[in-house]
């Protein structure tokens, strides 16, 4: 009896297997610890470090500022901030591990790139000349604080020069400000170098939740979907009971730099999928991952198409006015550029996770 | 019940399979509460979500304040260690069944087949006389000591894991699990860094050769299980199976409940031989002074309630699964008739569910982000199934009437990929789900589902 059940299961599985060869399978398996050595090592590692790197010159230039509070040396670190944000938008997807929350500490997206920022916490920080940057006010703290500082509103950069002359409080919440976002990136920068988080991140190859795998994954989703959600959706009004757009709301308002670190982000994401290297080189990535399962070269297709969409769609967005005006104004490219985001999301968020076979929560799922 | 069929049920069999389970159902109860709570999972599953996916029929089932929810597991937890101990047996197994399915019916999103079937064996304790020998209930009172317990208080437990096996191994028979090998060809190479056997992950017959294996195993298994002859066999392979999937997928303890359940089918003189190994603990308890079986006739009197509660019980589990065949289309696009079947690991299923929002007096469109309302694992159950797309387009309407939208109407664009076919809309778009009452009837605004 047992005999005849074994040879069943042999012709069987003999037919099933001759059949299913017949399609395009995946042939043979992926390496995932080469994927995420990859991802660590020319990737992950290099963004924070340029990052670091570029945070320390913006120190720099901040400094040379307080000593010399003139319009000429305020654009400089306009633009050093502008080459900052830049950096973080290539960071800006790897929230986990040492850029994950622990304890009362937030992720870092959270601790530096709270958006928008509060500008009456941060006047009156600057007038009563106390603050703490370890509380919950992170809409006081970060890149976009700063931006609010050095960018202001609807002022001239000699009026704003002008003001940090003539308050050394404001100098000093700058400068603080500054190097709390040095001090977090470089805590980050060392978790993953010197605090061998890297090792760590490579050698845990599984799929299950807690891996390494899922951990990038995730956040690669989420922070794609914090474009649509957040940084085009709600100021745009999008949002159910939202009676209207809110243009203030957008990442990046008052240096009007959105469409350039929207389009910066974008790009992290596109390269993240790609495996993506700083100087343009593919590398194994998600991309090369999915070609190697089950429905995979099709959503890749399909997820092709539809970046080539999405990126036309980003382009027709006129660079000439800043976001936040064309969200009142004529909104239509941006009108598009949402369709083509929200038609995305479904390749990235559950297709690209069924196919792969990552679980995206820790809860037990149904037994066999 | 033909004469032949009552008299074999209620033969004399030894009580020590039965004592057995109860430890082994209370052990694994009390550890898997333990887990639960030490993992966070009441604070993540009931504390912090804004809402929760209701059971149709038993909407009205509430979560309690924080301290309380914690006393209901504390509380489990108390009477499944009260279950093992065999102590106020009674009680203790009501209060087990009461608590275990209070908490599952709690939120829908957390529905476990296992979870399920620990419900109907903690259901099915209540009335067995596991507490009549080895326990503390025998140490307290003697007199309850019975050696010789009726078949059925047994066969009840050995029918209930049938059940579950081989509805398990009866929904796999299907073209996508058994010719194309899905979804196990997508699961398996996703395992393939598993010690020791991780390089069989790699070749390219294994999904098939797992699918196949897997239907007949489930299909079979309690047949040989059964079989004196086979028995220790097929227990040596429920031991690999089991532990096989638990490595390759995140089940939680599931495994280990089959493990230990499965025991029930081996013979009460292996189970006296088990009972004795640990008798330097357990015997001076429960098994001094030798007791005879003055009360064995207590179980023996048929129970007017008991009796027909458990035929109907059984009845409603080998029924209640083939009511799928009376909806149209697919039931894994549908999943009408999909829950409480055994239907386990059958497929690989995910959604994606933009919801929109409508303001009747503005004409305003918003979209919601669903993630302000639910936490990870309710969005992605929520995502791939109607009847929870439906409840919470109709959270969302009272919602946002809360906020000032004036008489809002809902719709959602669901993309559902299903064993890695190219997602496709799992229900009309258009429709307004505001408008739609759930209910055992078809769902005719769910789209038909076409294979690509």
């Amino acid at each position: 009896m047992k005999q005849r059940i074994s040879y069943l299961l042999i012709c069987l599985s003999l037919i099933a297997s001759s059949c299913g060869s017949k399609k395009n399978n995946p042939t043979d398996s992926f390496d995932r610890q080469a994927m995420l050595t990859h991802y660590a090592d020319e990737v992950i590692r290099p963004a924070y470090s340029a990052l670091a790197f570029s945070l320390s010159s913006l120190e720099t230039s901040v400094n040379t500022f307080n000593n010399t509070p003139e319009e000429g040396w305020l654009t400089q670190v306009q633009t050093v901030w502008k080459e900052s944000y830049r950096e973080w938008m290539r960071a800006v997807a790897y929230n986990f591990g040492p850029a994950g929350e622990e304890g009362l500490r937030k992720s870092l997206v959270e601790e530096i790139g709270t958006f928008p920022a509060s500008e009456t916490k941060v006047d009156s920080f600057i007038q009563n000349g106390a603050w703490n940057l370890n509380d919950f006010n992170r809409d006081a703290r970060g890149f976009l604080a700063v931006e609010y500082l050095i960018f202001g509103k609807n002022q001239s950069p000699a009026e704003i020069a002008s003001l940090f002359a003539a308050d050394a409080n404001r100098r000093t919440y700058l400068l603080a400000l500054v190097q709390d976002i040095r001090q977090r990136v470089t805590a980050v920068n060392d978790g993953w170098n010197n605090q061998n988080y890297r090792n760590e991140f490579v050698e845990n190859d599984g799929t299950d939740s807690g891996s390494s795998t899922s951990a990038l994954y995730n956040e690669f989703v989420r922070s794609y979907e914090a474009i649509k959600n957040f940084k085009l959706g709600l100021p745009m009004g999008k949002r159910p009971g939202q009676l209207g757009p809110e243009p203030q709301l957008v990442e990046a308002y008052y240096s009007g730099q959105t469409l350039p670190m929207m389009k910066a982000h974008l790009q992290t994401i596109e390269d993240i999928w790609r495996g993506r290297t700083r100087s343009g080189f593919d590398g194994p990535g998600f991309r090369d991952y999915l070609e190697t399962v089950q429905g995979g070269p099709e959503l890749i297709t399909s997820t092709e198409a539809q970046l080539t969409a999405l990126k036309n769609a980003l382009n027709a967005v006129p660079e000439t006015s800043a976001v936040s005006e064309q969200i009142s104004g004529n909104n239509a490219p941006l009108e598009a550029l949402y369709v083509e985001l929200s038609k995305m999301t479904r390749f990235f968020k559950s297709d690209m996770s069924s196919l792969l076979g990552i679980a995206i929560t820790y809860s037990s799922g149904d037994g066999d | 019940m033909p004469h032949s069929l009552r008299s074999w049920l209620t033969q004399p069999v030894g009580i020590a399979p039965l004592a057995t389970l109860r430890v082994v159902l209370g052990a694994m109860l009390v550890f898997s509460t333990v887990r639960f709570v030490a993992l966070g999972w009441v604070d993540d599953h009931y504390l912090c979500p804004d809402f929760h996916f209701k059971y149709y029929g038993f909407e009205w089932v509430e979560p309690l304040p924080g301290w309380a929810m914690y006393g209901v597991h504390g509380l489990l937890i108390l009477s499944s260690l009260f279950v093992m101990l065999g102590l106020y047996y009674r009680l203790a197994a009501v209060m087990q069944f009461l608590l275990f399915t209070y908490i599952e019916l709690i939120d829908l999103t957390y529905y476990l087949n296992h979870y399920y079937f620990v419900s109907l064996v903690c259901l099915l304790l209540i009335p067995a006389p596991a507490n009549r020998a080895y326990s503390l209930d025998v140490r307290r009172n003697p007199a309850l000591r019975l050696d010789k317990v009726p078949r059925w208080t047994i066969f009840i437990f050995q029918l209930q894991l049938g059940i579950v096996y081989f509805y398990a191994g009866l929904w796999k028979i299907n073209y996508d699990w058994l010719i194309n090998a899905l979804p196990l060809r997508i699961w398996v190479p996703a395992n393939d860094q598993l010690p020791l056997i991780g390089w069989l992950f790699k070749w390219h017959f294994t999904p098939w050769l797992f699918a196949w294996i897997g239907m007949l195993y489930d299909v079979t298994i309690v047949f040989w299980l059964a079989w004196s002859r086979t028995r220790v066999w097929a227990y040596l392979t429920v031991i690999i199976f089991h532990t096989l999937t638990g490595l390759m997928f995140q089940i939680g303890v599931f495994p280990l409940v089959m493990i230990g359940a499965t025991l029930i089918f081996f013979s009460e003189q292996w189970h006296e031989r088990l009972w004795t190994i640990g008798r330097w603990t357990v015997r001076r308890w429960t098994m001094d002074p030798p007791m005879s079986n003055v009360h064995r006739s207590n179980v023996h009197r048929p129970l007017s309630i008991v009796q027909p509660s458990i035929v109907l019980f059984f009845a409603f589990q080998l029924l209640f699964p083939w009511r799928y065949l009376l909806y149209p289309g697919n039931v894994f696009w549908t999943e009408e008739g999909y829950r409480f079947c055994f239907r386990v690991m059958l497929m690989e299923k995910a959604g994606t569910a933009a919801f929109f929002v409508k303001d009747a007096r503005t004409g305003r469109e918003g979209e919601v982000v669903n993630s302000d309302f639910l936490n990870a694992h309710q969005e992605k159950q929520m995502a791939m199934q109607p009847d929870m797309i439906l409840q919470f387009a109709h959270f969302l309407k009272q919602h946002y009437e809360k906020q000032g939208v004036a008489d809002p109407t809902v719709r959602a664009e669901v993309y559902v990929t299903l064993n890695g076919r190219p997602s496709q809309l799992l229900i009309d778009p258009q429709v307004d789900l505001t408008k739609i009452r759930d209910g055992w009837s078809h769902k005719t605004w769910i789209t038909e589902y076409s294979y690509q």
